[in-house]
């Protein structure tokens, strides 16, 4: 390769480093918005670089989120192994075999996918406060995962379709139950679509906004990002613990997203064009 | 394969039953709400009744509505033309190869994989009186007063179209670009041969060929705009008065401030309506597409 040809391609490097930084930005004035002080967050110009570097919102900002944290994991990971537990069978019968309800449950699936949480989340809080699920992980774990199940299953059912049938036919012929099929062949095969849609099913309950907020009234059952709403005082909003607070509560998705990389974009568009 | 076996109805029901218990029965219990008198005294004593259609007549009738109609127009309309128009440019930008591009396409994901929340308090600050976009406008002298970006009466829907915008651009930018991806160079090196201009090079090459996924993008991109709730709760909470609300917020403080159960209900199958409505075109569009393609 020629160096002009180089020089070329640094060209559009810097082109496109235009709008990346555009896109980022709200993200980095989040990030130093939690280095200054309630003063020099008005300051006019905005600072583009902190006056200093001291950490004291973040660790007061942390402090106060602590015991969010809990709240947090519980709900997460709760949603997760409820997600996993009923969206990997169905997966393998939709992917593998001919039922009579094959059709209709892929139609519910994609169906209720699409529901505007709202829709589901208002009445679902009538139902559940009859039911006193109200102020329960139970009630919020139960609510997410109406929009995390069908996302599961119709992208490890596009996975585990690859899987060659003659695998599986050869285990029948040599004995193996339904069951031992789907335990020793089917999981261990699918772990890498396992590992996408489990890290896609945490980040999604972990960023969860309106089933907390709704099924959750008692403060000290609520998740981190709720938790947030502490630095909204009733006398004004105390925009650098905020800001801090944010960075903290946004710290997970975005490392499981680096590490993650380009299996996420493609677990994330594969609802879009498969089906 | 085929086997007949019951048991692998053990396999398929927990996702079915699971949806029709918590996706389904809820859609139906919200479509009796919207017939009955719901609100709190009625609910709590368990008194409510029905009233037919009173609720919708009610909501059509009422101007927030009518105004929320057409804020959600407004503000899908808007969004998604930018999201698109932005999506696509940064996905030719990228169909370059050059150094640092995994690096700099990982960091246009970022508004995607942020939590809502977090942007939403973001874009809070930045749009508040005295917040940021203020604070530089004023240091530049390019005006006297702050702006009311989410504080007066028409600004505020479109300072939350400019952070949906935002927010978006991940989603149109991945879908055409993986789209483009699949496009043979050789199409656009023939073109070059042939001497036509960038212009002409998008408008009949690209254009065309892309079709299939531009219409996901936009039908999909247009479905999920049509019922965003989170963003605006958290910035504007559909305030000042109730001037910025969505159909979803609408519908939330209907039912949360107000304690209208019954109208709250009735504001969510109209928004029901528009989105069922929408998927329905969106796989009808689909399925046309891949007759005429087979």
């Amino acid at each position: 390769m020629g160096k002009k040809r180089r020089a070329k391609e640094w060209k559009w490097t810097l082109i496109a480093l235009i709008p990346t930084v555009i896109i980022i930005l709200p993200l980095y004035f989040t990030a130093i918005g939690g280095f200054q002080t309630g003063v020099e967050i008005f300051h006019r110009p905005p600072y583009w670089f902190p006056p200093h570097h001291s950490l004291e919102f973040y660790i007061d900002a942390w402090v106060t989120l602590l015991p969010y944290l809990k709240n947090s994991l519980i709900l997460a990971l709760g949603n997760l192994a409820l997600t996993l537990g009923v969206a990997l069978p169905s997966a393998f019968a939709l992917a593998k075999f001919r039922l009579k309800l094959g059709k209709s449950t892929f139609f519910i699936l994609a169906f209720t996918q699409m529901l505007p949480a709202t829709a589901v989340i208002i009445p679902l809080f009538l139902i559940f406060n009859n039911l006193k699920l109200i102020n329960n992980y139970l009630s919020v774990i139960l609510g997410i995962a109406v929009f995390s199940i069908p996302f599961a299953t119709i992208i490890l059912r596009a996975y585990i379709q690859c899987i060659p049938t003659g695998l599986i036919e050869a285990a029948f012929i040599d004995g193996a139950s339904l069951f031992r099929v789907f335990w020793s062949i089917i999981i261990p095969l699918s772990s890498p679509a396992i590992a996408t849609v489990g890290i896609l099913t945490f980040i999604g309950a972990w960023g969860d906004f309106i089933v907390s907020l709704t099924f959750l009234k008692d403060q000290t059952m609520q998740p981190m990002g709720i938790g947030l709403y502490y630095f909204i005082g009733r006398y004004g909003v105390v925009w650098n613990k905020l800001m801090a607070g944010s960075m903290i509560y946004a710290v997970p998705p975005l490392i499981v997203a680096l590490l993650a990389g380009k299996s996420i974009v493609t677990g994330l568009t594969a609802g879009a064009f498969k089906e | 394969m085929k086997t007949s076996s019951y048991k692998l109805y053990f396999f398929l029901i927990p996702a079915l039953v699971y949806q029709l218990i918590f996706g389904i029965y809820p859609l139906i219990y919200n479509l009796i709400l919207s017939l009955k008198d719901v609100n709190l005294i009625t609910y709590m004593g368990g008194t409510s009744q029905w009233i037919g259609l009173s609720n919708y007549v009610q909501t059509l009738k009422d101007t927030v509505f009518q105004r929320t109609f057409f804020n959600t127009l407004v503000f899908t309309g808007l969004s998604l033309s930018f999201q698109f128009i932005i999506g696509f440019l940064l996905a030719l930008l990228f169909n370059h190869s050059f150094p640092l591009k995994g690096l700099l396409q990982s960091l246009i994901m970022v508004p995607w994989i942020l939590p809502i929340i977090v942007s939403g308090f973001f874009f809070r600050w930045f749009f508040s009186d005295q917040g940021m976009v203020n604070g530089f406008l004023l240091s530049w002298g390019l005006i006297d007063k702050p702006i009311p970006w989410i504080t007066s009466q028409i600004l505020p829907l479109f300072s939350l179209i400019v952070a949906n915008i935002w927010l978006g651009i991940p989603f149109s930018f991945v879908l055409l670009y993986t789209g483009l991806r699949a496009i043979p160079l050789e199409l656009f090196e023939s073109a070059d041969i042939d001497g036509t201009n960038w212009w002409q090079k998008i408008l009949f090459i690209t254009v065309p060929l892309l079709k299939p996924v531009i219409i996901t993008t936009l039908t999909l991109g247009c479905i999920f705009t049509v019922k965003v709730f989170d963003l605006v709760w958290i910035i504007t909470k559909g305030g000042p008065g109730e001037v910025s609300h969505l159909l979803s917020t609408l519908s939330y403080s209907l039912a949360f401030n107000k304690f209208h159960f019954g109208k709250a209900s009735s504001v969510l199958v109209i928004m029901l309506c528009l989105v069922i409505g929408l998927t329905v075109l969106l796989n009808s569009i689909r399925a046309e597409e891949e007759s005429s393609i087979g």
